[in-house]
C-alpha cells in the first residue's frame, strides 16, 4: 500500500509542478509584459525597465515560476492588478464559500440518491426517475437551472432571495436560505449519476451470499437493505465523488456566477472578465491543484478498499 | 427496445429542428438578428414573440440564428476531438508496457482536470473567436474520446481475427488502419455526437461567464447572461436561449447514447 501510494505520488507531484509552470508561463507570456500593465500605456521604457528590474519581470520564466511557487506554497500570491489587494485576502474569504457550496450540494445528493435507492419503497419509483436526472443533469446547463429557478422561485413565487449570500453570522436562516437555490442547482447535476453508480453497486451486492443470510435469518427487507447492502454498495459512490469533482468544480464556476455567490468560482471568472492574471493565476493553480489532490485521495481510499487496485 | 427507439426518435427529431431553425433562420425570423429598435425590452408581444433585449433586438430571430453558430460550433469540435483522440486511443490501447501507462497516465491526469476551467483559461489567453473556441473545446474534451477508443481496442485485441492478423505478419499500424478502426467506426461516431453536445454545453457555459463570440453575435450563452438582470421583466430574455441550448444539448446526447 505504501510502495502503490508513492508511486501515485511520484507520478502527481510532477504533473502539479508541469500543470502550474504551463499556466504560469502562459499567464505571464500571453497577456504581456506585467510592468507595462502596472504602469499604462504610455509609460516610458525606461520606467518599464527599472520595474522589471525590482520586480524581476526580466528574469528568466523558470527563475520568475520558482520564485512564483515558493510564494504560493507560503500562501503569498502577490497583489491584484485591479484592485491591489493581496491575492491572498481575496481568496481567504472566497474559499470556505466554495467549500461550503460544494459540501451541501455533494452532501444532499449522496444522502439521497443512496437513502432513496435503498428504501424499499422508494426504490422502483426512483430508478424510473434517475435515468432521467441523470439525462438532465448532463444536459441542462447550470446557469439555464439557476435561472429557472431563480424565475419561479424568487420572481413568481418570491419564496426566496434571488441572489446574493449572507454569511452564517447575519442569521443562520437567511444564510441557509440563499443557499436553497444554487444548492438545488448543484445537486441536480449529480443526484441523477450518483443514483445510477450506487443501483449497480446494488444489484451487484444483493446477490453475494451475506445478503441472503441476512435475509433468510428473518430480517425484514429494510434492514437488510440498511444496515447489509448499503455499507457494502455505498464505497463506489463515495469514490465517483472524488472522480468527478473536476466536473463539480465546474458546475460551482457557473452556479456562482448565476447566484453572485462571492466563491473561489466567481473570483475567478472576475479576475478573467479584467485580465487580473495574479489572481487568476492563484485561484487556478488552486483548483488545478486541488482537483489533482482530492484525486489521489479517492485513487488512495479505493486502493485501500480494494487490493487487486494496487498492482 | 421501444425506449431506446423512442430515445432514438426524440434526439433525431430534436437535432432535426434545430438544424432546420439554423438552416433557414435568415427566412423564417422575423427580423434581423442584430438590428436594434426603438422598442427595448418589450414583452412578448405579437409581433416580438419573445420580447425585445436591452438593445431592442428581436429575442427569437436572435435563438433563431443562436442555431447556426451552435451547430457550427458543436460538430467542429467533435471533430477536432476525434483527431486528437481517435489516434491517442488507438495507440493507448494497443501500445504495450511503458509506452501504455505512460499514455493511460497522460489521458487519466486530463479526465481529472475540470473541462470547464481549463477553458476558460484557454480561451481567455488566446481571445474568443469562432475558431479558437473549436479548438478549445477540442483540446479540453478529447480524453473522453481517447479513453473510450482505448477501451474498444483493448477488447478487440485480444480477437482472433487480430491475432490471425498479427500472424501472418501484419505491421501494427495495419492492423490498427484496417482492421481495428473498421470495427470501433461505429462507437467513435456515437461518442462524436454525445462530443457535439458538451461541446455546446461547455461552449455556452463560456458565453455565459463572459467568454462567449464577441457581441453582436447571436451566442446563446452570451444571451442568457445578458438577459439575467432583467429575469424579472421578461423571464424569456434568459431562458429562451438557454432552453434552446438544453433542447440542442439533449438532442445529440440522446442520439449519441441510443446509438451506442
Amino acid at each position: 500500500m505504501i510502495g502503490f501510494a508513492l508511486r501515485r505520488l511520484a507520478w502527481v507531484l510532477p504533473n502539479i509542478v508541469v500543470l502550474t509552470f504551463l499556466l504560469f508561463a502562459t499567464t505571464s507570456g500571453w497577456l504581456g509584459s506585467p510592468a507595462a500593465m502596472m504602469l499604462g500605456t504610455d509609460a516610458s521604457p525606461a520606467a518599464i525597465a527599472e520595474l522589471n528590474a525590482r520586480f524581476g519581470f526580466d528574469d528568466p520564466i523558470v527563475v520568475q515560476y520558482l520564485r512564483w511557487a515558493g510564494g504560493a506554497l507560503t500562501g503569498e500570491f502577490g497583489r491584484s492588478y485591479s484592485t491591489q489587494q493581496p491575492v491572498a485576502a481575496m481568496i481567504a474569504p472566497a474559499f470556505p464559500v466554495t467549500i461550503e457550496l460544494a459540501l451541501w450540494a455533494i452532501l444532499l445528493a449522496v444522502v439521497t440518491s443512496v437513502g432513496l435507492n435503498s428504501l424499499v419503497v422508494a426504490r422502483g419509483v426512483v430508478g424510473a426517475i434517475s435515468t432521467g436526472f441523470s439525462i438532465i443533469g448532463v444536459t441542462i446547463p447550470n446557469f439555464m437551472l439557476g435561472a429557472t429557478l431563480i424565475t419561479i422561485f424568487s420572481v413568481w413565487l418570491g419564496w426566496l432571495p434571488t441572489t446574493g449570500w449572507v454569511p452564517w453570522d447575519e442569521g443562520a436562516l437567511l444564510h441557509l436560505k440563499h443557499l436553497i437555490l444554487p444548492v438545488v442547482t448543484l445537486f441536480a447535476f449529480y443526484f441523477g449519476s450518483f443514483s445510477m453508480v450506487y443501483r449497480a453497486e446494488y444489484r451487484a451486492v444483493e446477490r453475494q451470499l451475506f445478503v441472503r443470510v441476512a435475509a433468510a435469518k428473518g430480517l425484514s427487507e429494510s434492514a437488510v437493505s440498511f444496515r447489509h447492502v448499503l455499507p457494502s454498495a455505498v464505497l463506489p459512490v463515495i469514490t465517483y465523488v472524488g472522480l468527478t469533482l473536476g466536473q463539480l468544480v465546474g458546475g460551482a464556476v457557473v452556479t456562482e456566477t448565476v447566484f453572485s455567490i462571492p466563491g473561489l468560482g466567481r473570483l475567478f471568472v472576475t479576475a478573467i472578465g479584467s485580465y487580473d492574471y495574479p489572481v487568476m493565476l492563484a485561484v487556478g493553480s488552486i483548483i488545478l491543484v486541488g482537483v489533482m489532490v482530492t484525486n489521489l485521495l479517492a485513487d488512495l481510499a479505493l486502493a485501500a478498499m480494494n487490493p487487486q487496485i494496487r498492482l | 427496445m421501444t425506449a431506446r427507439r423512442f430515445r432514438l426518435g426524440l434526439g433525431v427529431a430534436l437535432v432535426a429542428i434545430i438544424a432546420l431553425a439554423g438552416l433557414l433562420a435568415p427566412w423564417i425570423a422575423p427580423f434581423d438578428p442584430n438590428a436594434s429598435g426603438a422598442d427595448v425590452l418589450s414583452g412578448a408581444t405579437a409581433t416580438h414573440w419573445m420580447g425585445t433585449d436591452d438593445l431592442g433586438r428581436d429575442v427569437y430571430s436572435r435563438v433563431l440564428h443562436g442555431a447556426r453558430i451552435s451547430l457550427l460550433v458543436g460538430p467542429l469540435a467533435a471533430l477536432v476531438t476525434a483527431i486528437i483522440g481517435v489516434p491517442f486511443g488507438l495507440l493507448a490501447g494497443y501500445a504495450r508496457g511503458r509506452l501504455n501507462q505512460f499514455l493511460v497516465q497522460v489521458m487519466d491526469l486530463f479526465i481529472a482536470l475540470p473541462n470547464l476551467v481549463l477553458a476558460l483559461i484557454i480561451t481567455v489567453m488566446v481571445g474568443a473567436t469562432l475558431l479558437n473556441i473549436v479548438l478549445v473545446l477540442g483540446i479540453v474534451m478529447w480524453p473522453e474520446m481517447a479513453r473510450l477508443v482505448r477501451g474498444q481496442v483493448m477488447s478487440l485485441r485480444e480477437t482472433p481475427f487480430i491475432e490471425a492478423a498479427r500472424s501472418i505478419g501484419c505491421k501494427p499500424s495495419r492492423i490498427l488502419a484496417f482492421h481495428i478502426w473498421p470495427n470501433i467506426m461505429r462507437i467513435v461516431a456515437a461518442q462524436m455526437a454525445i462530443a457535439v453536445s458538451a461541446a455546446i454545453f461547455t461552449a455556452a457555459s463560456l458565453g455565459f461567464l463572459g467568454l462567449g463570440l464577441p457581441p453582436p453575435a447571436a451566442d446563446w450563452g452570451s444571451m442568457v447572461q445578458s438577459g439575467f438582470d432583467y429575469l424579472s421583466l421578461n423571464p424569456l430574455l434568459s431562458l429562451a436561449p438557454g432552453a434552446a441550448v438544453a433542447l440542442t444539448v439533449l438532442g445529440f446526447y440522446l442520439v449519441g447514447r441510443s446509438v451506442e
